[in-house]
């Protein structure tokens, strides 16, 4: 009885689908070395992710149903760059950007991890400046097709759900970013003053920081720009 | 018998994260408290409070439907305001905030023997905004053009557009904004309940071993985090629709003579995302009563439950098979009749899983030792009013029976037996068990039966008969059904009737709110384990249990939740937390 | 003790109601008894299986009750038993199943011989067109209404000149033919549902959605709305009258096409 009460003691952990299998008839823990703020992270995208989803298959929905003809993205993408139509290139360059802010954003968990407190910080504003980047395009974006008479209501060139869902689910992922951006330039000041090192208290939450919170962070903004190159596909490749 | 103390392999029962925020403060102690029972409280007593107005508003409702006309005020706008505001508050911020927000903090980490939920701060924000939800559902009371009268399930174009009560004022944005909040709000207490079971149980404490009352309430949980993203989206979608006027829901439409300039958009978008959320909706506050009502049953027949792992996996199999079944609601919407193939052989097959379970709690009762206390009453009315009402859900998901049955009283008659009844039964069921441990006082012995004996056979009386009505063809949401000759004068007889039981049971209810407010003084002292029930929740050293739940150590578990009259041992149950081999056979560790 | 008592009498109580009440489904006057027949044998398993359960409950809790000194047995499981009682449920759901679905096959596949009719639902009345001559409706969108064109036919469409429209909330039909409705609202969404008939769908804006059957007696039949659609639903009526041929034939003269509403206009506009 002693080995079958405490369950997966002393005993060593098998790998594959068996490991997995074990872990969860364990105690304590299901996912062995995850801890709380990162399983809560994880579970949350999950969540985010059915929101998305329902988002996109509603636009698709919407775009198929539709009897007006869609208007078409590469000519309503364009930028007119010195007397040339040049389909798709800002969105180009705001793909290039938070797809680079993924990139700075890894490289400050990876100085977390090595408990590096300025590069940390450092990297991670980095990040902070190029997600506040591609919101200002993106409200460049809006403000361009706002002025060509894009409406939620209307549009010049057809259906009008283009405008209606273009704003909504661009503005969703916009706000998702912001905050993101929010979150990062708190989580690098609270790096820089060290508050990871010593372990203080947040204000509200009273909890410890830890290096992890880079890490956490990080699910979160590669999430975010995951989800960019999905709506990328749909609205500008599509 | 096991040394726990042997061997550095042993892994500590407290866990490196813990780390609880002691409140300083009145305030923080007993209003922004982050102790996940102060919170319990918190929601149960809003969603109480909310849901008593509901059933006011059922009652406003029953007035009409038994004596058309009596008062003036009861005109038909403010009573599809009445039953869209009755149902959404039922349905969300009672039920749904109840069972999650109430029992599962309560009982989460008191029953896997964590000493909070995970992130206290979180779950302190969930209720807040849950709070705000509630205000700004009510504030629609007060708004210009009242609350929404579009019926709970808020079917576009009707519930934007001006023929429908608050559609064209502020009542259906108070609504959706509302919604919008509580989703909010849940996602935060919900993705602690989550993360509280899968990472945060004590030592000894696996996933095979927790209560169905956690299992039940973890698989409702995960279900809403994964439903209610879609009706955010609908919400979302109507509200831009509503205020900006673009076509998501809105085809080409002529409003009263008046071209309205939306075009193009889908009505049956809506209600695909609204049940893909709906239906898991009513499961999520079904699987919660499901597990609890297995350790009433459990522990006041002093018998394991019978066959848990079944009990488990039938959970598990209901969660996952309620997200491709939502269109059995759609079957006359208009949608591709052929869909009705797939979603009928989907639904009925739900009744494999249901079946099981509704086998295993009676057979609990068989051979076992029946304390026929009040928890146990409730239980057993459950199961009859739950598969009472689950047999005429199979009526409705048989496509072709549902023709002419779907939206007559037949449906409304299925939904309160199953949702309106069984699942409040065991609610009062659990209040009348877990209340000693909330207050360390039972409740009135003698109220609580009359409350049992009226709510039960009352609530039998007004909603079984309500069936024929709907076969009749009495269509739901008709404010009055007037002279029509295709009904008898006798329907209107039996609707009379209904109402006046409405009216009693009603009136029980607030007995038993009285015996909850009089008992917190005046109750019998319960003592730690009145029941003598072997869950952890129940070996706390204090009660009520202080903030940390388990003082210094945390319990270590040796055994499931369920060894109760176990061959060779002294008593007849056995903590979960106590050593030793004996019961707990093998394959219920 | 009372409860096992009380139990008992809850299924003899349903089991009366249910064969005594003088509620019951409204005789019936199309070609869907086969709709009534699945809901008969629903309502035999599913009562058979509830008194069942309930029964066996009550026994249990008269039998099983606490009296000094008895303890109960521990059984965590037993397979076997769980394994038939899965099997069991199984086979009477499949018993319900099947058969609702060949019903259902027959709801969604329209004769060929079916004649069709337009029914339109708006805020809060019914109206009606019927194909003229040609058996064929004109195109319509809501887009064309206006005061002379309340259903939103196309005037451009030759189909729709001879199409019959009826404005009044009444709608004749011939007996013994199966008739093919087609349901179309221009605000929002209605439910053309006639108890008699047992079959209804959903009208929905900006689409059009069908159900077929036979009218099997003549006779006067009240349509009630059966989708919320604000705050007239209640009071949205009307009404299907089933005529014999000749009836129908008279009937139907005396209705105007859509071309003799709309010509008045037309002359105005002229001069
Ligand atoms: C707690 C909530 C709850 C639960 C558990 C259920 C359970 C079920 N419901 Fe219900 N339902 C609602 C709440 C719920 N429902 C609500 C709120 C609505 C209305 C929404 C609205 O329009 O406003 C609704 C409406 C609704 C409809 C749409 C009707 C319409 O609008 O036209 C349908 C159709 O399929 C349906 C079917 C079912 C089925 C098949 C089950 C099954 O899960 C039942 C399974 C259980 C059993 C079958 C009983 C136990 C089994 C046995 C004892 C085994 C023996 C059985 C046999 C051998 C056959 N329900
Ligand atoms: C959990 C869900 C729930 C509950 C408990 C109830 C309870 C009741 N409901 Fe409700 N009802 C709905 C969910 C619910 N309803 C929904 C979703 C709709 C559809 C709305 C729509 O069509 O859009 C509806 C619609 C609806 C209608 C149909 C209106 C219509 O279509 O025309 C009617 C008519 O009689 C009705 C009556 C009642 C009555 C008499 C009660 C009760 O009086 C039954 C007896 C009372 C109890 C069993 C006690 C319940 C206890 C509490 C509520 C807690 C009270 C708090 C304390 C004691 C502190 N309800
Ligand atoms: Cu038209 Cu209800
Ligand atoms: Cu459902």
């Amino acid at each position: 009885m002693a080995e079958t009460t405490l369950t997966s003691i002393g005993t060593v952990r098998p790998d594959g689908l068996r490991g997995v299998a074990a872990d969860w008839a364990s105690d304590q823990r299901a996912f062995k070395n995850v801890s709380w703020g990162k399983a809560m992270m994880w579970i949350f995208l999950l969540s985010d992710t059915f929101i998305f989803g329902c988002f996109l298959l509603s636009y698709m929905t919407a775009r198929m149903s539709t009897r007006e003809p869609w208007p078409n993205p590469s000519e309503v993408f364009a930028l007119n760059i010195g007397g040339t139509e040049i389909p798709l290139i800002l969105i180009a360059i705001m793909t290039f950007v938070l797809i680079s802010s993924s990139g700075t954003m890894a490289m400050a968990v990876n100085f977390g991890y090595r408990r590096n407190r300025k590069k940390t910080a450092l990297l991670m504003l980095a990040t902070a400046a190029l997600g506040a980047t591609f919101v200002c395009m993106q409200g460049f974006e809006w403000t361009k097709l706002i002025l060509e008479g894009v409406r939620p209501w209307s549009n010049p060139w057809g259906a009008a759900q283009f405008g209606s869902s273009f704003f909504m689910i661009t503005g969703f992922h916009g706000t998702h970013v912001t905050i993101g951006v929010i979150f990062l330039l708190i989580t690098a000041r609270k790096a820089w003053r060290g508050d990871f090192d010593v372990g203080r208290r947040g204000f509200f939450t009273g909890r410890r920081g830890t290096y992890e919170n880079v890490e956490i962070m990080g699910l979160y903004w590669h999430f975010v720009d995951l989800v960019w190159v999905f709506i990328f596909a749909f609205f500008y490749l599509w | 018998m096991v040394d726990v103390t042997h061997g550095a392999a042993i892994p500590p029962a407290e866990v490196a994260e813990v780390d609880l925020y002691h409140p300083h403060s009145w305030w923080t102690k007993y209003v922004f408290s982050q102790d996940a029972k102060v919170i319990a409280i918190q929601y149960a007593c809003t969603a109480l409070g909310i849901g008593l107005v509901a059933l006011v508003l059922s009652w406003l409702m029953r007035i009409q439907l038994g004596f058309p006309d009596t008062f003036s005020f009861i005109t038909p706008e403010a009573y599809y305001q009445f039953i869209t505001m009755h149902g959404m508050i039922m349905v969300i911020y009672l039920l749904t905030a109840l069972f999650l927000g109430g029992f599962g903090n309560y009982l989460i980490p008191l029953m896997v023997g964590a000493r909070d939920m995970v992130f206290p701060y979180v779950n302190m924000l969930s209720y807040w905004v849950y709070l705000l939800a509630v205000l700004v559902l009510v504030s629609g009371f007060f708004a210009p053009g009242g609350p929404t009268g579009a019926g709970w399930t808020l079917y576009p174009p009707q519930a934007i557009t001006g023929g429908t009560p608050g559609g064209a004022d502020w009542g259906i944005i108070v609504m959706l904004v509302s919604l919008i909040l509580f989703i909010i709000g849940f996602t935060m207490g919900g993705l602690n309940y989550v993360v509280t079971v899968l990472q945060a149980r004590t030592r000894g404490m696996t996933l095979m071993r927790m209560p169905l009352t956690v299992w039940g309430i973890f698989t409702a949980t995960v279900m809403a985090l994964l439903a209610f993203p879609a009706l955010f989206v609908a919400c979302v979608m109507m509200l831009i629709d509503r205020t900006l006027g673009s076509s998501f829901f809105m085809p080409a439409i002529v409003e009263m003579g008046e071209q309205v300039p939306t075009n193009g958009g889908s009505p049956i978008l809506f209600q695909h995302l609204f049940w893909f959320f709906g239906h898991p909706e009513v499961y999520i506050v079904a699987l919660p009563a499901f597990g609890i009502v297995s350790d009433l049953i459990s522990v006041h027949a002093r018998k394991n439950i019978f066959g848990y792992r079944m009990m488990v996996w039938a959970l598990v199999a209901i969660g996952a098979l309620s997200f491709v079944v939502w269109a059995h609601h759609m079957y006359v919407s208009g949608m591709q009749p052929y869909f009705g193939f797939f979603f009928a052989t989907t639904t009925l097959i739900i009744a494999v899983p249901t079946a099981i379970k509704v086998y295993n709690w009676v057979l609990t009762l068989w051979r076992g030792d029946i304390h026929l206390t009040i928890p146990m009453l409730f239980a057993l009315a459950f199961i009859v009013t739950f598969v009472n009402g689950g047999l005429t859900g199979l009526f409705l998901g048989n496509v072709v029976v549902d023709v002419p049955l779907s939206d007559t009283m037949f449906v409304v008659a299925h939904f309160h037996m199953v949702m309106g009844i069984a699942p409040i039964m065991v609610i009062f069921g659990a209040i009348y068990h877990w209340y000693p441990k909330i207050t360390g006082r039972m409740l009135d012995e003698t109220l609580g039966r009359f409350h049992f004996w009226v709510s039960f056979l009352g609530a039998y009386l007004i909603f079984f008969p309500m069936h024929y009505l709907g076969l009749i063809g009495v269509p739901r949401r008709y404010a009055e059904i007037g002279d029509m000759h295709i009904f008898p004068a006798s329907a209107h007889t039996l609707n009379a009737f209904i109402s006046i039981m409405a009216f009693i049971v009603g009136f029980a209810q607030l007995v038993f709110l009285f015996n909850l407010i009089w008992s917190i003084r005046h109750g019998r002292e319960a003592g730690g384990n009145p029941w003598r029930a072997a869950s952890l929740e129940w070996q706390t050293p204090e009660t009520p249990p202080g903030h940390g739940n388990f003082g210094k150590e945390l319990p270590v578990v040796y055994r499931w939740a369920y060894d109760y009259n176990v061959p060779g041992a002294k008593e007849d149950f056995i903590p979960q937390n106590e050593p030793g081999s004996y019961g707990a056979s093998r394959e219920h560790r | 003790m009372a409860i096992a008592i009380v139990l008992v009498l809850v299924v003899a109580g349903s089991v009366l109601f249910h064969l005594l009440s003088p509620w019951w489904w409204t005789p019936i006057a199309s070609n869907w008894d086969y709709i009534d027949h699945t809901i008969s044998l629903t309502f035999w398993i599913t009562g058979f299986v509830f008194s069942a359960v309930v029964l066996f409950m009550a026994y249990c809790v008269w039998r099983f009750r606490h009296r000094e000194g008895n303890r109960a047995a521990y059984q965590p499981e037993n397979k076997r038993l769980e394994w038939w009682l899965t099997v069991g449920t199984a086979v009477g759901v499949a018993a319900m199943l099947i058969p609702g679905l060949f019903v259902w096959n027959e709801f969604i596949t329209v004769p060929k011989d079916a004649t069709e009719a337009e029914l339109v639902g708006q805020q809060w009345q019914w109206s009606f067109r019927l194909p003229g001559k040609d058996g064929k409706l004109g195109l319509s969108d809501a887009r064309f209404i206006t005061p002379e064109n309340p259903l939103g036919v196309d005037p451009n469409d030759p189909n729709g000149k001879d199409d019959i429209i009826v404005q009044t909330p009444e709608l004749h039909l011939p007996v013994g033919k199966p008739v093919k409705v087609l349901l179309r609202s221009i605000d929002v969404i209605h439910d053309f549902y006639v108890p008699e008939f047992r079959a209804k769908m959903d009208m929905v804006p900006g689409s059009v959605s069908y159900y077929w059957f036979t009218p099997t007696r003549t006779g006067t039949f009240e349509v009630l709305c059966a989708e919320l659609c604000g705050q007239g639903h209640p009071m949205m009526r009307g009404t299907v009258v089933v005529d014999t041929e000749a009836d129908y034939t008279a009937w139907l003269g005396q209705q105007q096409t859509f071309a003799q509403m709309t010509a008045p206009q037309k002359v105005g506009a002229a001069d």
